[in-house]
């Protein structure tokens, strides 16, 4: 199960996820030329409390959802990219559905933390051409599993 | 996290004196940089776990060709996330037997060092969720089982007295998707049974 923080998210198979990815990692990655730009960048995931990851990983899938897989669909041609695509967008649903980011306003400073570390990628997908956003998005799922790692229990 | 970048030499250049340059990129970053190391070479590889040391980097790599006046075209790695792809090795293994159990007490793997005076770094602090997989064998029955482990001592209990046991283990961390090292085999027998001792 996931634990970020206060959020847990069970019956997620997260194996399922890196490999879905690794089936076409090399080649969604390939595709990115503009090696020179990071979206993930460390400010946006390094030192996140426990507090703050429920916030900022509902933020982060909310927005693949909703626009990187959403407008990715379209360029996919080669089916074992749609295979592992479909894979990792319905867990990325049920991870979703599943957290519950507190609305309490005590946690106002930590939810605003979240956001402002959401909003450093959100800025930097924005400043990109979008087709060229979404390769390089969908090319940083492993940056992205990466830090949901950290908050996995077997 | 020995991160070593190997190539072959173009063909049809045999017996032809060839010279190597590498260089490597920090994805996110803005410019190829030299590996002091591998300039003009004549060797087919270089070691950049110094310039990759940076696990939660992801970096390309790239080497070039030199033949007298000409050079060839640069020739790029795929993106290589050290994090992700260093082959985690095995812990090391200490058995000690009793009569009718043996415990295992297992020291985490450390990162590749480069100069031994370095501090070393257990993959434990890399890895925070790193697990084991022991593997047991009976030599007497023949039975084989294994226990998927989080801390680093495990009691094996109800075992037979006098009798050999072989035991060997694998680091792992959950999720990743990586091949897997095993300890070298090694085999320890119970203690005599008390009883039939003092017969």
């Amino acid at each position: 199960e996931f634990r970020f923080g206060p959020c847990r998210v069970e019956g997620v198979v997260l194996p399922e996820l890196w490999e879905a990815f690794w089936a076409v990692k090399n080649t969604v990655q390939a595709q990115d030329d503009i090696t020179s730009v990071r979206l993930l960048k460390a400010q946006v995931l390094q030192n996140v409390s426990d507090a703050e990851s429920c916030y900022l990983v509902h933020s982060l899938l909310k927005f693949y959802l909703n626009t990187v897989f959403k407008n990715y669909h379209s360029k996919i041609a080669k089916v074992k990219i749609l295979k592992s695509f479909s894979s990792l967008a319905n867990n990325f649903i049920d991870i979703v559905s599943k957290l519950q980011p507190s609305k309490d306003k005590d946690m106002l400073s930590i939810s605003e933390s979240a956001h402002r570390r959401f909003m450093l990628f959100r800025r930097a997908f924005k400043q990109m051409d979008t087709e060229v956003a979404l390769v390089k998005a969908f090319g940083e799922v492993d940056i992205l599993l990466t830090w949901m790692q950290k908050f996995y229990q077997l | 996290m020995k991160n070593v970048l190997h190539w072959n030499p173009p063909e049809g250049l045999r017996g032809v004196e060839v010279t190597y340059t590498v260089q490597y990129f920090i994805y996110g970053q803005k410019q190829w940089l030299g590996a002091s190391e591998c300039r003009s070479i004549s060797r087919t590889y270089c070691d950049l776990s110094a310039e990759t040391s940076d696990y939660e980097h992801q970096y390309y790599a790239k080497v070039k060709a030199m033949q007298e006046t000409k050079c060839s075209e640069w020739a790029e790695t795929r993106r290589f996330y050290p994090f992700l792809e260093t082959q985690v090795g095995p812990p090391e293994v200490a058995l000690t037997p009793g009569e009718k159990s043996i415990s295992i007490d297992l020291t985490a793997p450390k990162k590749w060092q480069r100069n031994p005076k370095d501090d070393t770094v257990s993959m434990q602090q890399i890895y925070s969720n790193l697990k084991y997989n022991v593997f047991v064998y009976n030599t007497k029955s023949r039975r084989m089982w294994s226990k998927c482990i989080t801390n680093s001592t495990l009691e094996l209990r109800w075992l037979e007295p006098s009798t050999l046991y072989c035991v060997h283990v694998e680091s792992f961390v959950p999720g990743l998707p990586r091949l897997t090292l095993p300890s070298q085999k090694q085999c320890i027998s119970t203690l005599e049974d008390e009883m039939s001792a003092l017969k």
